[in-house]
């Protein structure tokens, strides 16, 4: 197999971050974006530094990566953001930006990567949940919400791209030290922790494990599946 | 020939006979790997997408990229997404001038 084109959202930090670092190590050919600039600095990766919610820049996105590759592999949709808070307090336009980063940019790029992914010998669609979906957790209704999308979409989306050769599936990571759990509560995090079967923080390697697997041409049978880590669900 | 932008966007010189070249050859494109009993009839006027047509919604979702690629490969950049693509009466794929009109719209926008 060639060397595999890899399109990563927010690979700037944390699992992205870590996402990208993984795949070069394995050889690939890897586009990163985030909102600011990138911590990697390899000669197989090249970074955009846009705002995944901003359609008329991935749109700029995607015609540069046509013109450059004119194939992709693999799409990973990783850029993210929290916001923990009690529905009662969640101004409208904090929920609108956690819908619009988490679920609509995922459908624009998945969206977008498919009319490039219909010549890879094994197209690959990566999305990102959390645990916080199966666990229902109280004051993560916005945030938890915004992934049940993805994890609709993501079964979905695998009925629509199989024809194509492709596969789409999520993995959800339970609390990983990232600047996203940075900001919630310790004792809200090991609550969290104590309902899982394996009662430890997880580590992005952990994220990057399953996702390998995915990504992998064994798995072309493996499709629609949502990975949860930890044990939760 | 000027590249247009996707969705809504300005293009250079494009006519409704090199469109339908593109829709007609992709229609073609998709009737190699369809049994003899369910091509898709190739013509000026030939249905593409409803009753009339035995295309299905992945079908179709296949054969506009192949028309998004050969409209590439002539210099038009359209990116064919309408919220009534699926839409059995008013859908602008439903036939091949129907497209035809679409995406020359789109295209000059």
């Amino acid at each position: 197999m060639p060397e595999r084109h890899v399109l990563i959202t927010g690979a700037t930090r944390g699992i992205g971050e870590a996402l990208a670092a993984h795949c070069l190590a394995a050889g690939d050919l890897v586009v990163g974006c985030g909102r600011s600039a990138p911590a990697i600095n390899h000669d197989r990766y090249t970074h955009f530094e846009v705002d995944v919610t901003d359609a008329k820049s991935v749109d700029g996105v995607f015609r540069e990566l046509k013109r450059r590759f004119k194939r992709l592999d693999v799409l990973i949709n990783n850029a993210g953001i929290g916001g923990m808070n009690a529905i009662a307090l969640t101004p409208v336009d904090a929920a609108r930006r956690i819908v619009e980063t988490n679920f609509l940019a995922a459908f624009n790029f998945t969206r977008e990567a498919l009319r490039m992914m219909r010549s890879s010998p094994a197209g690959r669609i990566v999305n990102i949940s959390t645990v916080a979906v199966p666990m229902r957790l109280e004051g993560e209704a916005v945030y938890a919400a915004s992934k049940s999308a993805i994890e609709t979409f993501t079964r979905i989306a695998a009925r629509e791209v199989a024809p194509f050769g492709v596969t789409c599936n999520a993995v959800g990571p339970c609390p990983i030290k990232t600047k996203l759990t940075a900001a919630v509560p310790a004792d809200k995090i090991q609550a969290l922790i104590d309902r899982q079967a394996v009662r430890r923080w997880g580590a992005a390697q952990d994220v990057v494990n399953v996702v390998e697997f995915f990504l992998r041409p064994e798995s072309g049978m493996v499709t629609g599946q949502v990975i949860y880590l930890g044990g939760a669900g | 020939m000027t590249p247009i932008t996707s969705e809504a966007g300005q293009v250079g010189a494009i006519t409704e006979a090199a469109v339908q070249d593109v829709v007609l050859d992709a229609i073609r494109l998709a009737n190699l790997a369809r049994d003899t009993g369910a091509q898709l009839e190739v013509s000026a006027e030939a249905p593409i997408f409803g009753p009339d047509s035995a295309l299905d919604s992945l079908g179709l979702v296949a054969l506009l990229l192949d028309i998004e690629d050969g409209l590439r490969a002539i210099g038009c950049e359209v990116l064919l997404s309408d919220e009534r693509a699926m839409s059995q009466k008013r859908s602008p794929f439903r036939s091949v001038p129907a497209l035809v009109a679409y995406i020359t719209g789109v295209a000059r926008g």
